[in-house]
């Protein structure tokens, strides 16, 4: 039987200039770029356009799987992973030349065991971003062969089960790392971290089989958890310039077991010389508050410009353990005093804390401050009193209440303070 | 009027270089702009090139005057120190507003010249030209010749041309443009429509994300999407995996700008919204909107028999899909099974591959 082909002949016009196919010779380095800025499924869609365009998605180096990319218009499990897997194996088979960024994140996905070819496939090649999200279904257990991707530079993964084999040395040139959701085991974890020598950035959020969080990273610079966990040590983290800390469950600490040993808050910024920006979320403050606090801390924090800290001004301790920061941060610009409230009341007063350790306190940079959450009670007043005495370049301060209530009475003591700063505007938000 | 000679700026003080394009025309240009062009700047550097007409810096064969001064816009803009990155951002933005074959050429002339931010602001434009056009669009766009057979089409699914199921497909795509244009003549209807009522007919069989499951349009137009209903229906009722071809006739619309998969963003502290997010269940609404279009614009008659005939080629290709795509308890019919010369022949026993 003979086949019917119908190749219908380019029509060169007259007017050449104006109908002139110009985007088809471009170098394949800017069809790549062009391409990359698709969609992957638009991207080889093009493979239809004409038969130059046949193959020149095959060498696009990132491919990203994800709902946009893969679009299944039904509900039925079985056929959409049939589908996604059926495209993911097609793409990997036509594509060729190296893949450098591989991103799986398909909303219906679950962790299905052809992610295990997958990965298998990436780890012959010298892949350097692999992100994996796994939205629907239990924990996916990463195949060993991840491990072996030893050009990975960024590694992402969302509801993921990791174990490392035995012989696993880390990845030699990883410098980002974004676990969230995962499983890990305490060992694991640590050797995973330390080994990465050149790891700089560290996110970790909701992590289960590990408490324990030791950061031995030399080159981290940034730095991100959130999550349980009930001690935290950094080691020779000399470069952490960035820090936000989110502690989900309160530690509840008795206060008594742990005097006399160098409190959490010393032990935490042993290791942050050079630390810019700090966020302190949650119930963290009160892990720093155990212990116990000095007044100040014996080295400064020099670099701190933005400090962010969520407290509970009716804890004694906390109160005492943001002062002690603020009075180690002289080059602090920018302030933000979240306030929580929790059942329990410590009903020690706090009026001799603020008065005796007030002096030589300054805050030379400080331009910027906010504070939110406050209900007028008598603590919080003083804070932000002494703030604001303290502040000569004061620039704005922002107060928003949690609730209507007592905002009124707050407000009038807040018009009787002094300001150091002349420039200094005090807005008031509503609630 | 400040004083000083420094104000008024005499031509001889400013040191210029000559610059020659492919096309032949010398042309001299202020230094600083000049040295904002990687290449230009290592061709004098290195060849001290460019200090006098008859030495000017010899151009890369592809840019030619008119680019040439395209070029030279973006370098007097840029190469400015004090502007901020807002300015910057508004210039690019109103310089990247070209049509398409300039855009080309630009992107063109900024690589060979090694300008990357040019090279990036044009492919990005390019890109956004393509987006979501169906292939029709994009070849008249670019000037594309449409010179791949319906074979080479499908080809990323199967790589042999010579499969008697493709030329089969052929056939019945041939007949029914044919059939569609005729009608066409007739009855006066739009070009575009029925074009894609054609292709649908193709895609429909197709679970690939090439032609199959991209539906070649980019569906903006409601009247796309109401058409692909029909023949969803009845695709289903067969297999779910005819459909496969129409899963997203829709989204373009719908899914939201880019992805962006930047390992240099600071990413916020607290993730978890990711975790919100698989909870909320909006995507899966979204994927749906599609199929609930009602309105089938093209005339039912002629719909039911596309629809028919789709019905039918669907099923006999259906059943001899590899593995991975075929869901092995669906089947209705008994495989079709090729004889030596590639006819043919519906066999009713047992569910053998050949």
């Amino acid at each position: 039987m003979s086949v019917v082909k119908q190749r219908i002949l380019p029509h060169h016009p007259c007017n050449a200039e104006l109908e002139v196919d110009k985007i088809s010779n471009l170098p394949a380095q800017i069809i790549d770029k062009i391409l990359s800025h698709l969609s992957l499924r638009d991207a080889v869609r093009t493979s239809v356009l004409s038969s130059k365009w046949r193959y020149k998605w095959v060498t696009l180096p990132n491919l990203v799987f994800d709902n946009q990319s893969l679009l299944i218009s039904s509900q039925d499990q079985t056929f959409i992973k049939n589908k996604i897997v059926n495209i993911v194996d097609h793409v990997l088979l036509l594509h060729s030349g190296p893949i450098h960024k591989f991103k799986l994140s398909h909303r219906d996905l679950q962790g299905v065991c052809d992610i295990d070819r997958w990965i298998l496939f990436l780890s012959r090649g010298s892949v350097k971003e692999f992100i994996l999200e796994i939205w629907k279904g239990h924990r996916y257990k990463l195949h060993s062969s991840i491990y072996l991707c030893q050009k990975l530079i960024h590694l992402e993964l969302f509801n993921c089960l990791l174990k490392p084999p035995l012989s696993f040395s880390g990845f030699r040139s990883l410098k980002s790392l974004d676990l969230q959701h995962i499983t890990m085991e305490q060992d694991a974890f640590e050797h995973l971290v330390s080994s990465c020598y050149l790891l700089e950035r560290l996110t970790l959020m909701n992590f289960e089989g590990f408490s324990d969080l030791k950061i031995h990273a030399p080159n981290l610079l940034f730095f991100d958890i959130g999550g349980v966990f009930e001690d935290i040590n950094f080691m020779d983290t000399f470069n952490l310039a960035i820090v936000s800390i989110g502690l989900y469950v309160n530690p509840g600490f008795d206060r008594n077991l742990t005097l006399g040993s160098a409190g959490n808050l010393v032990k935490f910024f042993a290791h942050l010389p050079r630390i810019q920006r700090l966020e302190v979320q949650s119930f963290f403050l009160k892990y720093l508050a155990d212990g116990k606090v000095p007044g100040r801390l014996s080295t400064p924090c020099n670099e701190l410009s933005f400090l962010s800290i969520r407290i509970n001004f009716n804890h004694f301790d906390e109160c005492l353990a943001a002062l002690c920061l603020l009075r180690s941060s002289p080059n602090l610009q920018e302030l933000e005093l979240l306030a929580r409230t929790e059942d329990q009341f410590d009903l020690r007063t706090v009026a001799n804390v603020m008065e005796e350790n007030y002096q030589n306190c300054m805050f030379n940079q400080l331009r910027h401050v906010k504070i939110a959450g406050i209900s007028g009670v008598k603590r919080e007043l003083n804070f932000i009193n002494f703030l604001l005495a303290n502040s000569p370049i004061l620039e704005r301060m922002t107060v928003k209440p949690a609730s209507v209530d007592g905002a009124w009475e707050m407000l009038k003591e807040l018009l009787r303070f002094r300001r150091a700063s002349v420039q200094a505007e005090i807005v008031y938000l509503d609630p | 009027m400040s004083g000083g000679p420094m104000a008024i700026v005499k031509p001889e003080m400013k040191s210029y270089i000559w610059l020659q394009t492919a096309d032949g025309s010398i042309q001299q240009v202020e230094q600083e702009v000049a040295m904002y062009c990687p290449v230009i700047c290592r061709e004098v550097a290195q060849n001290s090139t460019g200090s006098s007409k008859n030495n000017a810096v010899v151009l890369p064969e592809r840019v030619n005057a008119a680019v040439l001064g395209l070029i030279l816009d973006f370098c007097r803009f840029h190469q400015v120190t004090g502007r901020s990155n807002k300015e910057r951002k508004i210039f690019d933005e109103k310089y990247i507003r070209l049509d398409t074959q300039k855009l080309c050429e630009l992107a063109s002339a900024a690589d060979s010249l090694q300008l990357k931010p040019v090279v990036d602001l044009t492919s990005r434009a390019l890109a956004r030209v393509i987006e979501g056009k169906t292939p029709e669009e994009i070849r008249e766009t670019f000037h594309l010749p449409d010179d791949l057979t319906e074979e080479e089409k499908l080809e990323p699914l199967r790589n042999m041309t010579d499969d008697p199921r493709i030329r089969l497909l052929n056939r019945l795509y041939a007949k029914k443009r044919k059939e569609l244009n005729e009608r066409k003549k007739l009855k006066n209807v739009e070009v575009e429509e029925q074009q894609r009522v054609d292709e649908r007919s193709v895609d429909d069989l197709l679970s690939f994300i090439n032609g199959g499951d991209g539906d070649s349009k980019g569906v903006r137009e409601t009247k796309n999407k109401k058409k692909t209903r029909g023949r969803k229906e009845q695709a289903r009722n067969n297999s779910p995996n005819n459909e496969a071809g129409n899963c997203n006739k829709e989204s373009s619309c719908l899914a939201s700008g880019c992805l962006n998969g930047d390992i240099s963003d600071v990413s916020s502290p607290s993730r978890n919204s990711k975790l919100q997010n698989s909870a909320s269940a909006t995507f899966p609404s979204k994927l749906d909107f599609d199929d609930f279009d009602m309105d089938d614009e093209l005339d039912p008659v002629m719909q039911e028999k596309i629809d028919r005939e789709v019905e039918d080629f669907a099923r006999r290709l259906n059943c001899d899909w590899p593995e991975i795509l075929s869901l092995a308890p669906e089947r209705r019919l008994g495989p079709i099974s090729m004889n030596g010369n590639g006819s043919l022949k519906r066999c009713t026993a047992g569910v053998d591959r050949g």
